[in-house]
């Protein structure tokens, strides 16, 4: 039966990336319901197309559908107020003067041990930079992965990283102040 | 080579951090570090975030029922009868999956895509796989390298080296026994930032050989032999923090 056979390929390729492909649509959605939902639509649809993957990153292409997945779920959800983000944009001249203001590597330190703040940080970044950071920081990928899954060329994803950990960092040092 | 002024160093910032320069540039990045201190602060800013990130951040594990649920869809000898609406979701997800242009391009790709799987390789990643998802990751429960190392005696009839590289950021978590190549192996279960790295352990005839990598299924995984012994280490990890524990064991047994 082929579909026996298709069953046992894809629990070999793809269910041990499942926990990969939550994590990714639950930061994406910051929704865990929505977060299921996405897993399974993507997972149907991984299935079906299981023809069409022959070999390689079979993590990457699950993570490919999780995040195209999570965006449609962005836009139907959010209606209008879905804006992309410009990636190119710089920083402003506020943000250049607060980021040329350092702080103490022991403050920053302190800064880093709170869980909190990091993972409220994160939530707050918009989607383009707050995917690279995930799945660079939490899934490891390397640049050339990020770009497969998020669809940009790797300059892209180098300058987003970039953009994203300034944010980032502007954020937490808000946080206490 | 000209010097990198601290614009351009800033720009290869993220990058370097990232490990994803070529040699050339890295070397040019870190002389520039070096000799300037305002870029290494900012340097040292940007890997305590990123280690921050990598231990504060919560890693959003998959629910225990959306697994189930998944593996229940699937087709299975009979159908499930307790799921029909599911059933049905499925054969409406199938639809267009099956035009005869896709059909007939996903033939071509099956058969023309070369597949470079070894068997062994295939088998320790699936070892690595089946530990996580039954959560049966170790025989033996210990950071301790003086505990689990005699736990294998007697099990096996080779004596697995076992290292705790906790400092270096790579803690031992423990032991099993496992059963790769048809041979009973000693498997030792590392954790690094978020990844769980198996190192599986073998008696070999072959002489030693340099770290390798190879890529299966998504994982990365790096074979290496030494003293008669092969090592294989498998994870979700990027191949270049995997080698480093390859290069930890190596020196170790120096």
């Amino acid at each position: 039966m082929q579909n026996q056979d298709d069953a046992r390929r894809f629990e070999r390729l793809f269910l041990p990336h499942l926990d990969a492909a939550y994590n990714l649509a639950r930061w994406l959605t910051r929704s865990h319901s929505a977060a299921e939902d996405m897993v399974q639509e993507s997972a149907l649809r991984a299935f079906n197309s299981l023809h069409r993957f022959a070999e390689g990153n079979a993590r990457a292409w699950l993570l490919t559908i999780v995040r195209n997945q999570s965006y449609t779920w962005l836009k139907e959800s959010s209606g209008r107020r879905y804006v992309d983000i410009d990636d190119e944009e710089g920083l402003s001249e506020r943000e250049k003067v607060q980021l040329a203001h350092s702080d103490t590597p022991e403050n920053w330190a302190t800064r880093m041990q709170d869980k909190k703040a990091l993972e409220e940080a994160l939530e707050s970044l918009p989607e383009t930079f707050r995917e690279a950071i995930v799945l660079k920081e939490l899934e490891d990928m390397s640049y050339k992965e990020i770009a497969s899954v998020t669809g940009v060329p790797i300059g892209t994803v180098m300058s987003r990283l970039a953009r994203g950990r300034e944010l980032l960092k502007l954020k937490l040092r808000a946080y206490h102040e | 080579m000209n010097e990198m002024t601290c614009t351009e160093c800033a720009g290869w910032l993220n990058a370097y951090l990232d490990n994803e320069l070529d040699t050339e540039a890295s070397v040019r990045v870190r002389s520039h570090l070096e000799g300037c201190a305002d870029c290494k602060a900012r340097y040292e800013e940007l890997a305590a975030l990123r280690q921050g990130l990598r231990t504060g951040l919560p890693f959003h594990e998959a629910p225990e029922g959306l697994r189930q649920n998944l593996l229940s869809r699937l087709p299975r000898t009979s159908p499930a009868a307790s799921a029909p609406r599911i059933s049905r979701e499925w054969r409406r997800w199938r639809m267009p999956a099956f035009s005869t242009a896709a059909l007939a391009a996903a033939v071509l790709l099956y058969v023309f895509t070369p597949v470079r799987e070894d068997r062994l390789e295939d088998e320790v990643v699936s070892s690595h796989v089946r530990s996580l998802m039954v959560g049966h990751l170790m025989d033996v429960v210990s950071s301790d390298q003086h505990t689990v190392k005699p736990w294998f005696a007697g099990k096996l009839d080779f004596s697995p080296p076992v290292y705790d590289f906790t400092l270096q950021g790579y803690s031992l978590l423990g032991g099993r026994l496992d059963y790769v190549g048809h041979q009973t192996v000693a498997a030792l279960s590392y954790r690094h930032a978020k990844h769980i790295i198996n190192v599986f352990v073998m008696p070999t005839n072959q002489s030693d050989a340099a770290p390798k990598h190879f890529s299966v299924r998504g994982f990365n995984l790096i074979a290496w032999r030494q003293n008669h012994l092969s090592f294989e280490a498998v994870s979700d990890l990027n191949a270049e923090e995997l080698q480093a524990l390859a290069v930890l064991f190596i020196n170790q047994a120096h």
